[in-house]
């Protein structure tokens, strides 16, 4: 492949790489296995590139290519997720908005995400990304309607998570 | 939901949190080899399609080869075989072009599973045939080679025809085994999130 494919490619991925960042965040457990699937994703988008027409956005094609990979393609076997993990996660609040209480809901909200399948979790993914059903359901191969449906019992499954009394 | 808003709220602004990837990180990202499911099954398809005709080679001698003539029937079951396995190269091929990223996750799922179940198709193949032609040709060599160090009548009787159908049927059970369990690992969980994707679609 050219020189110049290469080079628009790491551009794009470059600015683009959180959102690689992200579904490496949720699939994985650990800086290694996030590294190595960020390595595995950007392969495979390397090798899709050249029939990346640029009809739509680099993010927006980039979110098929890398959820694949994480759903379909990534072979490392997944480890049971540990508390130590989360408590890293204070400094996803900055200072200003520090709230403890706020803090501690969202240290929950991500342990329970990660408790879902790896199916819910390219739902919920899509989801926190604010991409609409539609783009859901093509990604996914699913209908809208079941996209809909699914996320709704997803909301449902993680409500139980975080209060297994009150379901 | 409250805490889907609160985590939305926090996943749209976290972008800069993650330890950036420079440029010549990537780079060197992209020269590297994949390690993708579909590349190890393809990997695994190669060393089992080499292995099972490897044994073949060593196997022969001359005394096969007079064995051969001897038993026209073997050369015709060797050409089928041949076809057959051409058919099976034929189709491996196929399904690997068809397998993209770019298609949805439950069509890249389906494609996988389904080049998957060309390669069993292919192990069944060769463990049915291979144990039958073998069974076979132990079964005739034996006989023949008891016959020339005693009288001119066949000495096979049945005790011999178990032992050799028994041997054959443990060698058939080992090879499913060895091969349930080099795959079975890679394709569980494929299976597990095609279930959930046609489960949702049902």
């Amino acid at each position: 492949m050219s020189e110049k494919l290469e080079q628009t490619f790491v551009q794009l991925l470059q600015e683009n790489q959180n959102i690689i960042h992200k579904i490496c965040r949720l699939y994985t457990n650990g800086e290694d296995a996030h590294k190595d699937l960020f390595q595995e994703i950007t392969i495979q988008l390397w090798k899709a590139f050249p029939k990346f027409r640029g009809d739509s956005k680099f993010s927006t094609w980039a979110y098929r290519v890398a959820l694949n990979t994480a759903i379909t393609l990534y072979r490392k076997t997944k480890r049971s997720i540990s508390t130590v993990e989360f408590e890293g996660r204070q400094h996803f609040l900055n200072d200003v908005e520090y709230d403890y209480e706020e803090e501690e809901q969202l240290k929950l909200m991500y342990k329970a995400v990660y408790q879902l399948n790896d199916i819910e979790k390219a739902l919920i993914f899509m989801y926190l990304e604010d991409k609409d059903y539609q783009e859901i359901s093509e990604t996914l191969g699913i209908s809208e309607v079941n996209a809909r449906v699914k996320m709704n019992r997803i909301k449902g499954k993680l409500k139980k998570i975080l209060n297994p009394l009150e379901a | 939901m409250k805490e889907l808003d609160l985590l939305k709220k926090d996943w749209q602004k976290e972008g800069n949190t993650f330890e950036q990837v420079s440029t010549n990180d990537i780079y060197v990202m992209i020269h590297k080899k994949s390690s993708s499911l579909v590349k190890w099954i393809l990997i695994v398809s190669i060393l089992e399609f080499l292995i099972l005709n490897g044994i073949s080679i060593f196997i022969s001698s001359k005394e096969y080869d007079a064995f051969v003539i001897a038993h026209p029937i073997i050369k015709t079951l060797e050409i089928i075989n041949y076809v057959v396995i051409f058919g099976f190269i034929i189709l491996f091929y196929k399904n690997y072009k068809s397998i993209s990223t770019l298609n949805s996750a439950k069509d890249l799922i389906k494609k996988i599973l389904k080049t998957r179940k060309v390669v069993t198709y292919y192990i069944f193949w060769n463990i049915i045939f291979g144990g039958l032609t073998g069974t076979y040709v132990g079964l005739q060599g034996f006989n023949e080679g008891m016959k020339d160090a005693n009288t001119n009548a066949d000495v096979l009787d049945t005790s011999n025809i178990m032992v050799v159908l028994v041997f054959g049927l443990f060698l058939m059970g080992f090879i499913w085994c060895f091969y349930k369990l080099v795959y079975g690992t890679f394709l569980s969980r494929l299976s597990k999130n095609y279930n959930e994707l046609k489960k949702i679609d049902l």
